[in-house]
């Protein structure tokens, strides 16, 4: 009785799972079967159609499309390669150092993220005119730092702030200069820290839609804003769309993938006493 | 291998000040302890040789060249931390390489080996060498930050409670090991501890230090037997000194001394050293220092003895601590294992006040006591 009990619950259990899994991939799932779909399908049939890849060709080879994933790419990991360099010091020097108003920079920093991102687009714009940096990668690179760098502050500033700082003495001591100890002995302990925070901001970067909307011109065009080329005035080629769409999620997935082994914590852990 | 000596060094945090004016000449060679209760400065002290921290004022010196301006790298030492601070990363055996695969004390990796070798067989962690930080105990934790150390020939060892997290067996071994490798590195060691057994036991010369200042220095024997104030007197010594208010008065030939709340009065035992000094000091209100081990007890009423009640009786392994008490003070006196006391049965206590040492009770400085003349000889004849 009581394994029959249990495997009724077991039965519960995987049942409810599953039909959240469907919940939540269904967009997802219908999002592919659409870019499968040619536009005469697209209203008449639902899961019972003929497939074709007329969608990807013509996303794929007849537009822009690998242009604009290009600004993406360069766009958003630029962003985030600028955030670390300048982003994992900053966290050392917040977590590491005494200085005035160290907690009032700390929530400055922190702050950037607090506006939305429409309320200070237009300012944004008239000054990126005047500077000449509207439309430039430089602009963009420039401005997706309100999105990335607090986010990496925060996450690397705790990581170093768990480190005892014992560890950094005890490598002077050892006979290490600042430099060797930060590369040797510091960057492995927040690697962790740093590998997810800068897979977030990148997530992050690759979906922004308002800054490159309105920063951003003809020559640079995110594919988050090109996307929105496959609505045309007329009509709306959900399939192309959809397979925009598709592509466009690949990097983030591609990226998450490759790091997943370094999104452990626990490294740190059991190094001094507890 | 070097003489190291601190001039009035002070050091700040913020508006706290962890040391204040301290002062030290440590010998070429000398195994040097300092001692003295948690949060007086003990490692802020360790830190400005190393090099970690900088003295706000005064001057570090090494061979009496100052070094104040010299890094931490440079400077040579090899140093035990506290709370260990090992590498997470790396295994034990990478931990132990780590001083000498630096670029400033590089040696090949043939010669690392044998040296971590030698050490871990020494310290018996041979078969932790290939594991990571986060999967060994404490008292391994702690051997691995020793053995850390203990692989360079630097010009000073730095240890800061190296034993602390040892189980008992291990520290007495432990403490023999490293008297032992001292003698025969001959390198100057300071060593921190607020263990009284480890001070007495370890050090050349003991260094009390309390909230950020010296208050004296001395070999251990020294400390124990003419401790500068009372505080000395207490922290120095398990079970406890005991201090006994009262007051001097002299009498036709000598001295008498009458205890505080007991009021029992005791003629002092003759010495001409000690009434001369009595004398010359003129005090009325003094302390009296009596070692648990000077105190007599009996079960059975005794000709001079004072009346008490049995406060506690504890046994600590080869021997036992009675505390008794009469009129709200304490008196603790070593006695054998193995007697049955009971807690409040009547006790009588006498006091050998031929082992005495005297304190001002205004200013708890030490004034005098029995027989300092050979304790004096005795002190001088060890410090060489």
């Amino acid at each position: 009785m009581n394994t029959a009990s249990n495997r009724l619950s077991r039965v519960i259990q995987n049942g409810l799972l599953a039909i959240y899994a469907i919940f939540a991939l269904f967009p997802l799932i219908w999002m592919i079967i659409l870019s499968f779909k040619s536009d005469a399908q697209m209203y008449n049939t639902t899961f019972i159609f003929t497939p074709t890849l007329a969608n990807y060709k013509a996303v794929l080879f007849e537009s822009d499309y690998l242009t604009y994933m290009l600004d993406s790419l360069i766009v958003s990991g630029g962003a985030v390669v600028v955030s670390v360099v300048a982003g994992v010091p900053a966290a050392y020097a917040l977590a590491r150092y005494n200085f005035k108003k160290k907690e009032d920079i700390a929530f400055q920093i922190l702050s950037f993220k607090f506006a939305p991102e429409i309320l200070v687009v237009l300012p944004l714009f008239m000054i990126y005119q005047k500077l000449h940096i509207y439309d430039t990668y430089f602009g963009l690179i420039w401005v997706y730092q309100l999105i990335s760098m607090p986010l990496l502050i925060w996450v690397v500033r705790g990581y170093f702030e768990d480190i005892s700082v014992e560890i950094e003495y005890a490598a002077q001591v050892d006979g290490y200069n600042w430099y060797q100890i930060f590369f040797k002995n510091l960057i492995p302990l927040i690697k962790p820290g740093l590998v997810s925070a800068a897979l977030l901001a990148f997530i992050f970067a690759w979906n922004s839609f308002t800054f490159p909307l309105m920063l951003g011109g003809t020559n640079i065009q995110p594919i988050t804003v090109a996307i929105t080329k496959f609505l045309g005035t007329d009509s709306a080629h959900y399939g192309q769309l959809a397979v925009a769409s598709a592509i466009s999620a690949l990097p983030a997935i591609i990226f998450a993938l490759c790091i997943q082994k370094h999104l452990v914590r626990g490294l740190s852990f059991g190094a001094v006493k507890g | 291998m070097s003489r190291i000596q601190l001039e009035n060094v002070t050091k700040k945090f913020g508006s706290v000040t962890a040391l204040k004016n301290v002062s030290l000449d440590i010998k070429d060679k000398e195994f040097f302890v300092l001692f003295g209760p948690a949060g007086a400065g003990k490692t802020t002290i360790l830190n400005c040789i190393a090099g970690i921290q900088l003295p706000e004022e005064g001057v570090v010196k090494f061979d009496g060249e100052i070094v104040n301006l010299v890094d931490a790298a440079h400077r040579d030492t090899a140093m035990v931390f506290e709370n260990y601070a090992l590498y997470p990363q790396m295994t034990v055996y990478d931990n132990m390489a780590s001083p000498l695969r630096s670029k400033l004390y590089k040696k090949d990796e043939d010669y690392i080996k044998t040296k971590i070798q030698e050490v871990a067989a020494m310290m018996k962690m041979e078969n932790l060498l290939e594991r990571l930080p986060s999967q060994l105990s404490n008292g391994q934790k702690q051997r691995v930050a020793m053995g850390r150390a203990l692989v360079r020939s630097p010009r000073v060892y730095l240890m800061d409670e190296p034993l602390a997290h040892l189980d008992a067996k291990l520290r007495n071994a432990m403490r023999t090991e490293l008297k032992e490798i001292q003698a025969n590195f001959g390198t100057t060691s300071i060593y921190v501890t607020h263990d009284f057994m480890e001070a007495m036991s370890l050090g050349d010369r003991i260094a009390i230090i309390n909230e950020g200042e010296v208050i004296q220095i001395g070999t251990g024997d020294e400390i124990y037997y003419m401790p500068c104030n009372e505080f000395v007197a207490q922290l120095m010594g398990d079970p406890e000194i005991n201090l006994i208010s009262g007051t001097l008065a002299k009498s036709e030939d000598g001295y008498t001394f009458t205890m505080e709340g007991a009021q029992k009065t005791y003629e002092l035992p003759k010495e001409k050293e000690l009434f001369a000094k009595l004398g010359e000091l003129g005090l009325s209100k003094v302390d009296i220092g009596m070692r648990p081990q000077n105190l007599l007890y009996s079960f059975e009423p005794k000709e001079g003895y004072i009346k008490c009640s049995v406060y506690s009786y504890e046994s600590i392994g080869n021997k036992s601590v009675i505390v008794a008490e009469t009129s709200g003070l304490q008196l603790r006196m070593i006695a054998p294992n193995g007697l049955s006391v009971k807690i409040d049965q009547d006790i009588y206590v006498d006091m050998q006040l031929d082992h005495a040492m005297f304190f001002d009770a205004g200013t708890k400085g030490y004034l005098t006591r029995y027989n300092e003349a050979a304790v004096r000889a005795i002190a001088a004849e060890q410090e060489g």
